[in-house]
């Protein structure tokens, strides 16, 4: 054998090892999921309680959330706004920390606001949001939006006020000024903090969202959670706790398979092997 | 001679750190770089020669003296400039493949002859069929290759290059020499090149300029009268190429020893 054939041969056995391994972790993900419903499921049949319904139980009726009225209701008006937040949040996040991070007196000038906007706790914004926007979803959108702006905001505002002073220089010699600069330098470079903190945003989103419609949506999921509470519908509230649960799972999921799509550029300059 | 293409009048760059202390960099440099020239510049480290650079391309604005690029004074980077970084690594977008980077130098030509410029300029590197590879795909000789199709597909006036094979092995250092030196006779453009590689800076220059130590100035000049076509093998055997070799080496180590104070 050739020294190239062997070395293809070896390059083939490692593509098909990391292969069964990722096949490896999603199967055993999926397991553990298993497990967790079998657990659910035996410890709430032992205790035979109200406020513990079946796992089974609780998976039927998020079921039929998705396929009854709830669905138009509620589910799908979470996803909006939680979509909309999330957008906002990532648009104003990335423009502003650019911007920020990059000129270093829109840094010093913006600082101390954003450190004390920052650490407001956001459910105390929400009573200011239902005065501004009254109940519904662009109060929930904007309460979102007070929550995930930052986690995109620092990430972004980070990396660019970090870059690499070569490529600078490059992108300067190669005629890259203002917007170009922004958008063909600045953002490609720091698309991977980027990333990192739109994956924060969008979980931050998911919760935000919850506890605003809790407090004041007028509909959505977390409003149907609260008000099958109130009324001791037990089994819908957890049936809505399944139903969350699965749209964090699908949003996530969604991000990673984005994620890999964009920044497939920086497989090989980040923990692969370099070569010298 | 014909006008300079590259003109620094009694420059002069000071730096400021951020805790307010004041370094002089360059105290007093002036030098001109003629059409089709290739000028080095070489000396001990520490005696601000990327610094020089930087103001020389329109990188950083000199404390004192002036640039003129063309005839015109230089503000920010003017069009006829590439400059090639040692760090090829840093340098090339690594998001990017080989070819869109080497596109990114050919901003200013239409689509259709961005395209034949760059498989061009990829061919006289001799990387072609490298375009949709990535810069990690690519060793480091391969990857600085690709920084100099990218820096000359815009057919540029005066090539810049800092430490341009600092980052590579010796055996690729020689061959990449060969290239810049290949590159240079089959084109128009002017070179200046700053190295601390004595050899290198002979090997491939017209003239060579020793700079002090900081605050640097000029403290000699060296034309390099080797016959051209150079080779590895051939031109660095030469008593002339020797000669001139320990000539330049020796004003070198008399700025390294004024740095010290020894002398």
């Amino acid at each position: 054998m050739t020294a190239a054939a062997m070395g293809s041969g070896r390059a083939a056995a490692t593509a098909s090892r990391m292969r069964a391994r990722r096949f490896g972790y999603w199967g055993l993900g999926w397991l553990g999921v298993a497990v967790a419903a079998a657990v659910w499921q035996l410890v709430s049949v032992q205790m035979h309680s109200s406020i513990f319904p079946t796992f089974a139980a609780s998976a039927k009726r998020s079921w039929d959330l998705v396929d009854g009225p709830v669905l138009h209701q509620d589910l799908i008006p979470s996803i909006l706004r939680t979509l909309a937040g999330f957008a906002i949040s990532a648009v104003i996040g990335i423009v502003v920390g650019m911007v920020t991070g990059y000129y270093r007196a829109a840094r010093e000038w913006t600082s101390a606001v954003f450190d004390f906007l920052r650490s407001l706790p956001t459910p105390l914004l929400i009573p200011v949001a239902l005065v501004l926007f009254g109940l519904g979803g662009r109060m929930v959108v904007a309460v979102i939006v007070t929550a995930a702006v930052w986690p995109v905001l620092i990430n972004t505002a980070n990396a660019t006020a970090g870059l690499e002073p070569t490529l600078v220089d490059t992108a300067r010699v190669l005629g890259l000024r203002g917007r170009s600069f922004m958008w063909r330098l600045v953002l490609p470079a720091v698309s991977p903090e980027i990333f990192a903190g739109l994956r924060v945003a969008i979980s931050v989103s998911l919760a935000v969202m919850v506890v605003a419609e809790i407090l004041g949506g007028g509909s959505g999921i977390g409003y149907f959670i609260s008000s099958a509470q109130q009324s001791f519908k037990i089994t819908d509230s957890w049936a809505g706790v399944v139903a969350l649960c699965l749209l964090g799972w699908a949003f996530d999921s969604l991000f990673l398979l984005a994620e890999r799509r964009l920044l497939a550029w920086q497989r090989g300059t980040v923990g692969g092997e370099q070569h010298g | 001679m014909a006008d300079p293409v590259l003109t620094l009048d009694h420059l002069g760059v000071t730096l400021r750190g951020r805790d307010g202390s004041v370094t002089e960099v360059t105290a007093d440099v002036s030098l001109e770089v003629a059409p089709r020239e290739f000028v080095s510049i070489v000396g001990p480290s520490g005696s601000g020669k990327t610094t020089l650079l930087k103001a020389a391309s329109g990188l950083r604005d000199p404390t004192v003296g002036a640039v003129r690029f063309a005839g015109s004074p230089v503000e920010g980077v003017p069009s006829g400039i590439s400059v090639v970084f040692q760090e090829y690594n840093k340098s090339l977008f690594p998001w990017l493949s080989i070819g869109k980077n080497v596109a990114m130098g050919a901003r200013r030509l239409a689509p259709p002859a961005r395209a034949e410029h760059v498989r061009d300029a990829l061919h006289k590197v001799g990387l072609d069929g490298f375009a949709s590879r990535y810069p990690w795909e690519l060793s480091g000789g391969m990857q600085q290759r690709a920084a100099l199709a990218r820096a000359l597909v815009s057919d540029p006036q005066l090539l810049m290059m800092d430490e341009p094979f600092a980052s590579v092995d010796a055996l690729t250092r020689g061959h990449l020499e060969d290239v810049v030196a290949d590159l240079w006779e089959r084109s128009s453009f002017a070179a200046l090149m700053v190295t601390h590689d004595v050899g290198e800076a002979v090997y491939l220059s017209d003239r060579v300029l020793v700079l002090s130590a900081r605050p640097s100035r000029v403290l000699a000049e060296i034309t390099i009268d080797l016959p051209r076509p150079r080779t590895q093998s051939h031109t660095r055997q030469l008593p002339r190429f020797v000669e001139l070799e320990a000539q330049v080496l020796e004003r070198v180590e008399e700025a390294g020893r004024m740095a010290v104070g020894i002398d």
